[in-house]
């Protein structure tokens, strides 16, 4: 190489600027002289320039702005998607002052996307909650109170309505953004300690249905996969899902595959994924389901299917056959608007013989027959035996940072740990474990989040605690009708008592509430996270809550002591102490994590995925013991401890022995005929409106990603309606104009953005702006309960400024 | 160390002795991860860096400097590299050095069944400071405030030399530096240069999680010769990245196939010849950014306007005082005035008054250093011009000094016009701007002259001035009616002229037809009044703040995709 570098001018610069970066970099390129001294003329240093010195930062982060040079770093996992990436918090006497991505932390390897690196911003807003808030009668304003008599409040207004109306009366509604211990305090003191029953979270928003599918399938609610399987597939198929966009990280891990893998993507709209795919299918909007009967029909039908692990490990797959028999190819492209080709095409890619993993979230997630739809996916999955492989599996990828957590532990859908709460034994065994009476556990089910909704609607819900969501903001049809005549706004104040617990007062749910509960965030309270490859990761208190902001998990103490049940959680003193008590809970289970010691193994392993049982542990510790070195990682992944540091035992996956959860230890298909939507397109409503994630800077209703400077500048600033450009030429409307969208419930108005990624007939809308769910259609899966977000009949027009003009 | 089991210090049994409101308090304002968690804190030493193999091997020999490298289909679009650039720099709240845009378009494909389909195309694209090997920045500035590092090629601001009359940011095509309000001086990119001498990678490309960006290095000629080839076209061109192949040992290959050599929908490179490669392996394609045919109103500048309509009046009046005779003394000074004035008006355009002195420092490539240079010269031979009168030895030099007032005028405004010009927009070529700033002095020294003088003569020379400068300013209206799907800097000027600035433009218009045409008419045909003659010059005042206000509004230079 040296010679080529001998040659100047264009020959030489080509072979150094490429050809020489295979050769061992030097540790420095090029000398960083010392400024010239200034003169008279010329100030090269001065006060303005020493705001930008870097200097090195050591902790092993390389250079750092001088001023924010850290004396202490520690990892935590970050607290807004599920992807749950390990991010690097530089502090100062404890207190954190910047932040960088952990290079060491296996999910992520040293990057974030631009929510992470913001994650700390949000904590210094200025519309935190400082103090609790209690709406004065007299004034009808929030007015600040003290704890003492908010949680007095608190208590009698419950109890109160608790005696009059019963204990069905009174609903939460709780989020996936609050740490494992929390949700758990909180469904436990709900249900065991406060003798309420309805309970939901916004979890049911995003991921019911994975939860509801997996549970039907595989016997529990388990995604089998591991993030390395995004490096080792070979075809990797996306549907509804655009991880460039909403889960960044991942799609780092799908552009490190050496493998030249086929990439497709199953969405209606040429998403930034779609584009980089190597098959993109625009299929109709809802036609997921009857494409994907439509690609089984055609494995079958040529035999392209793991006929040993069909035997042996599913049920129902003659049955199956049979029903896919009427997906024809034709029939099928009829229904999705693809062609023949395009669908026999990603049937072959999907066949036996090669690594293939499927992937799917909230395109799959949303929709009025989702849990069958994401069942679909999962069948093919089975059909191909694409599981408990490397580079395979039928992989839901969640959405918020502790959705996982909460399917599990939250108490809210199953009973702590993954339970049934209408299995006697499982009762016996968490009222053992917890000491209870089992008297305590309900039997039945609780309402799901509409169904809350709709009973505050009725009037048979009277109180109503919001904990971490806004869905003022969120909840789908706000507009009118939405519950038989009641449009979302005017349906809280229906309520005799509204409580929201949050970190702002001014979230479009918390500026409704009769008492606002200042909650400490991310980053000031202590706790465990569960990504999307049941990675449990911790949360550290690195910054001082504001004023007298307490963490969710203190308010829940609070409240307990003030209800009067504060006996029954006596060893719920700290977060580790609860997620001790969960390990116990876990015992037995497929989520068994008792060979978790406690959060220091957190720390030290980059997070630990479940299970991991006592006797997984053992066995891995029997394995190697205490510095030895670790052959199957790269060196930037050392860890001090070796328990896991191996690449095996840190991204591990499920189902490797064909053994599922279900009681014969067998995976079910499970399938359903396709139903069509509810809200169709008609003359008067002519377009499909897509709604979705806006960009990787925005996070739902924006209540923490929205105080961030430069997170803000990182979106559009106003709403943008995306409009396939024949449409646009159609309805005289130019990139720029204004248009009034509306459908039955609702309408907004938009600036157009015409883009030909989304097709003639669709428009699309970000979920970040409160007014596109003023269109959506209430409809909901009938298995999981999730709301059909991605889907109703709108129109468009210009508004009477485009008009005169 | 406090193990994290133990609860807050309140015994439950003896609620006299704390409440469990106070005791939760305390604990929620104790910081424990550092307590608790000290095994990070313990490790000092830098792991390999996972970016070794997006730095060059070595530094940049003579003919060579560090560039950016952006691998276009490795870019998601995921914005890492803004907030990476945000923190890791630790810039001011909503600063950063780098943004990301899109760029749309279609594409023909041959479709499966016979026939062609038409397929969307979408191109994200990270951009930060060129470095350019002609840094319009650079060039531009009055006080020398930018250095081209003479080894790396970096292109560094001096934050401490600025005096913030962002002058820059209209030198440079890609709206690189920003100015900072609170700070009073622009900031930009500086190629992370402490970290590239450590051995580190820049903080953009340290975060991309897709490796999309690199530091290479580039040589110097071959920017040259591939930017101001002939072949190379403003606007959407296609041409070949070299070809590079590689050695095996590296994971990816980088062997490029025909890719563009510059963005489409962006800036010429040939003006300041970026070092940024941008390369991809999919076909050139016509993409647009998304605002393609949606100008914005741009910043109006206010104490420009003030500067440049205040100079250019004095001027105009200056130079009309030596054409109406001996009564010229009150024109003489209040030319004076407005010139003072506007010279005046300058200095609050500028973050950082107090370090304007250096502003001539920069004169041998900066316009601005020059206008103020010969604005100064102006103003001290128009001093001298008027202090004649009383100073005897001058008396005698009247055609002298009026020659040598005109050449100095000549030279102010030509430096004035320059200034913009020199920007390499379209709108403010020479051919706009000329024709306005000329034209201004010409309208308003009459306009001057008139209100203190209401003559016939005067009021034709204003009407002629009026009607010539009218028609220069409404030649670019032609721009606007264009049935092509492609918008040209001017035609985007025309739009906001006639839309989103409709009103202002009204305003200009109507000024100059009441104050330069209608009444220097009525004034030339009988009825000279003085207050009707000072009324023209307050409107064809008006009229001329306008048109400047518009002159900077609605320049629509070709820019980064957003």
């Amino acid at each position: 190489m040296s010679t080529t570098l001998s040659t100047q001018g264009r020959e030489g610069a080509k072979a150094r600027s490429h050809e020489e970066l295979c050769a061992s970099a030097p540790s420095r390129l090029g000398v960083e002289s010392s400024p010239p001294a200034n003169t008279l003329f010329r100030q090269w240093t001065g006060p303005l320039t020493a705001d930008l010195v870097r200097a090195p930062g050591e902790f092993g982060l390389g250079q750092v702005p001088a001023r924010l040079k850290p004396d202490a770093t520690t990892t935590m996992v970050c607290g807004f998607c599920s992807t749950g990436c390990g991010l690097n918090v530089h502090l100062k006497d404890g207190q954190a002052v910047n932040l960088s991505a952990t290079s060491d932390y296996p999910v992520n390897l040293g990057m974030a996307c631009p929510k992470g690196w913001e994650a700390l911003t949000p904590l210094a807003a200025p519309d935190r909650a400082t103090t609790p808030l209690l709406r004065n009668p007299a004034t009808g304003k929030l007015e600040p109170t003290d704890w003492d008599h908010a949680m007095q409040v608190f208590t009698l207004k419950f109890k109160a309505i608790m005696d009059q109306h019963g204990p069905e009366s009174v609903a939460f509604l709780s989020t996936g953004q609050i740490c494992t211990e929390e949700m758990a305090f909180l469904g436990a003191l709900w249900k065991f300690g406060m003798g309420a029953l309805h309970c939901d979270s916004n979890t049911r928003q995003c991921m019911a249905t994975s939860a509801v599918a997996y549970k039907q399938s595989f016997g529990f609610d388990a995604p089998p996969f591991t993030y390395a399987d995004f490096e080792e597939s070979d075809v990797l198929v996306f549907v509804g899902a655009n991880p460039c966009v909403a889960h960044p990280i991942m799609w780092q891990r799908v552009l490190r595959n050496r493998r030249n893998p086929e990439i497709i993507v199953l969405d209606p709209r040429a998403t930034e994924t779609a584009l980089a795919a190597t098959q993109h299918l625009p299929l109709a909007p809802k036609s997921d389901l009857a494409l994907l009967y439509g690609v089984a029909h055609l494995l079958i039908q040529n035999g392209w299917v793991d006929k040993e692990f069909l035997a042996a490990h599913t049920n129902g797959f003659a049955e199956f056959a049979e029903f896919v028999r009427e997906f024809t190819p034709d029939a099928v492209a009829a229904q999705s608007g693809l062609t023949v080709g395009q669908i026999y095409r990603l049937a072959e890619s999907v066949k036996p013989g090669k690594r293939v993993s499927f992937w799917w979230t909230m395109g799959v997630n949303q929709g009025h027959e989702s849990t069958r739809t994401a069942q679909a996916v999962i069948n093919l999955a089975l059909l191909g035996g694409h599981i408990g492989k490397p580079g395979t599996g039928a992989n839901s990828i969640t959405g918020q940072c502790n959705a996982m957590g909460s399917r599990l532990f939250a108490n809210v859908t199953s009973l702590l740990g993954g339970h049934d709460f209408a299995n006697p034994e499982h009762r016996k065994k968490i009222a053992t474990t917890l000491n209870i009476p089992e008297s305590v556990i309900p039997m039945k089910p609780s309402l799901a989040y509409d169904q809350i909704l709709q009973g505050v609607a009725d009037g048979k819900i009277k109180g109503l605690w919001v904990i971490a969501t806004n869905p003022s903001h969120s909840w789908i049809g706000k507009g009118r009708d939405g519950y038989g005549d009641t449009a979302f706004d005017t349906l809280l104040a229906k309520l005799d008592f509204l409580v929201v617990q949050d970190m702002y007062h001014t979230t479009d749910t918390a500026l409704r509430a009769d008492l606002v509960l200042p909650a400490a965030g991310w980053g000031e309270k202590e706790g465990t996270l569960i990504n999307s490859e049941r990675r449990i990761g911790l949360v550290k208190k690195v910054s001082r809550a504001p004023g007298e902001a307490l963490a969710d998990f203190h308010i829940f103490r609070l409240i307990a002591h003030y209800w009067g049940c504060g006996a029954m959680f006596t060893e719920w003193t700290s977060p580790e102490a609860v997620f001790q008590i969960l390990k116990r809970c876990s015992a037995g289970q497929p989520c068994d994590i008792t060979g978790i010691e406690d959060y220091r193994m957190l720390d030290r392993e980059g997070g630990v995925q479940w299970p991991l049982s006592k006797e997984q542990y053992s066995v891995f510790s029997n394995q190697c013991s205490v510095g030895e070195s670790a052959p199957e990682r790269p060196s930037s992944l050392k860890t001090e401890h070796c328990l896991l540091n191996t690449s095996s035992r840190s991204e591990r996956r499920l189902f490797a022995d064909g053994q599922f959860f279900t009681p014969d230890r067998k995976a079910k298909f499970l399938f359903d005929l396709p139903r069509e939507a509810a809200d169709k397109p008609c003359e008067e409503f002519p377009f499909i409106l897509l709604t979705g994630r806006g960009t990787s800077a925005q996070w739902h209703t924006l209540t923490r990603t929205g105080k961030s400077d430069i997170l803000r500048q990182l979106a559009p600033s106003e709403l943008l309606l995306e409009l396939n450009p024949d449409d646009a030429r159609r309805l005289r409307l130019r990139a720029g104009d204004t248009a009034r969208v509306a459908s039955r419930r609702g309408e907004l108005t938009a600036r157009v953005h015409v883009t030909a990624t989304v097709r003639p007939g669709q428009v699309y809308l970000p979920m970040h702006d409160a007014a596109t769910n003023r269109l959506t259609f209430p409809a909901f899966d009938p298995h999981s309960r999730q709301p059909s977000y991605k889907f109703c009949a709108v129109s468009v027009h210009r508004t009477d400024k485009e008009t005169r003009r | 160390m406090r193990p994290l089991h133990q609860a807050a210090p309140w015994d439950g049994a003896n609620p006299g002795a704390r409440s469990l409101v106070d005791a939760l308090l305390d604990e929620q304002r104790q910081l424990t991860a550092v307590e608790a968690f000290a095994r990070a804190h313990e490790r000092h030493e830098i792991t390999e860096p996972h970016y070794r193999k997006l730095l060059p091997a070595s530094a940049p020999r003579p003919g060579e400097q560090y560039a950016f490298e952006v691998d276009l289909d490795k870019c998601s679009g995921c914005q890492a590299c803004v907030t990476a650039c945000h923190s890791l720099n630790g810039l001011d709240d909503g600063e950063a050095w780098r943004e990301v845009g899109t760029l749309f378009g279609e594409a023909t494909m041959p479709c499966e069944t016979g026939g062609n389909r038409v397929v969307p195309l979408q191109q994200t694209v990270t951009t930060a400071c060129h470095h350019c090997v002609e840094p319009g920045c650079l060039e531009g500035c009055p006080v020398l405030a930018y250095d081209k590092d003479p080894l790396t090629g970096i292109v560094r601001h001096l934050d401490d030399q600025c005096i913030g009359c962002s002058y820059c940011i209209l030198k440079c095509p890609y709206d690189v530096p920003k100015y900072s309000e609170a700070r009073g001086i622009v900031r930009k990119c500086d190629l992370c240069h402490g970290r590239l001498a450590a051995g580190e990678a820049p903080a953009c490309v340290q975060a991309c999680p897709n490796e999309a960006i690199r530091i290479s290095v580039v040589c110097v000629t071959d920017v040259v010769s591939t930017f101001r080839s002939a072949s190379v076209e403003a606007g959407v061109k296609v041409g070949r990245c070299e070809s590079v192949t590689a050695s095996s040992s590296l994971s990816d290959s980088l062997t490029f196939s025909p890719a563009p050599v510059w963005l489409p929908d962006s800036p010429s490179p040939r003006i300041t010849l970026p070092t940024t490669r941008y390369v991809s392996k999919k076909p050139a394609a016509d993409l647009r950014a998304a605002d393609h045919s949606l100008p914005k109103p741009q910043h109006p500048h206010w104490p420009l306007i003030l500067m440049l309509v205040l100079t250019q009046a004095g001027i105009g009046g200056l130079l009309a005082s030596r054409f109406v005779g001996t009564k010229s003394l009150p024109l003489e000074l209040v030319s004076l005035a407005f010139l003072f004035a506007g010279l005046t008006a300058s200095v609050f355009h500028l973050g950082q008054p107090l370090k304007a002195w250096r502003v001539w420092l920069g004169w041998r490539t900066s316009w601005l250093s020059r206008e103020a240079m010969a604005l100064n010269a102006f103003a001290g031979a128009a001093t001298v011009a008027v202090a004649a009168r009383w100073l005897p030895p001058l008396t005698n030099y009247y055609l002298l000094i009026t020659l040598s007032l005109a050449a100095a005028a000549l030279g102010a405004v030509f430096a004035q016009a320059m200034v913009y010009a020199d920007t390499h927009r379209a709108f403010w070529s020479l051919r706009h701007t000329a024709p306005r700033f000329f034209g201004c002095v010409l309208l308003l020294g009459p306009a001057l002259a008139l209100a203190l003088q209401p003559t016939a003569p005067i009021a034709l020379a204003l009407l002629l001035a009026t009607l010539l400068k009218l028609g220069c300013e409404l030649a670019v209206l032609k721009h606007a009616d264009s049935d092509s799907d492609r918008w040209t800097q001017l035609r985007r000027t025309a739009a906001l002229q006639t839309d989103a600035l409709r009103p202002v433009f009204s305003v200009r218009l109507l000024a100059a037809l009441v104050g330069g045409v209608f009444i220097p008419f009525t004034i030339a045909t009988g009825t000279a009044s003085s207050a009707l003659a000072m009324s023209a010059f307050a409107v064809c005042l008006l009229g001329e703040l306008a048109e400047r206000y518009l002159f900077f509004t609605s320049v629509a230079p070709d820019k980064m995709p957003v």
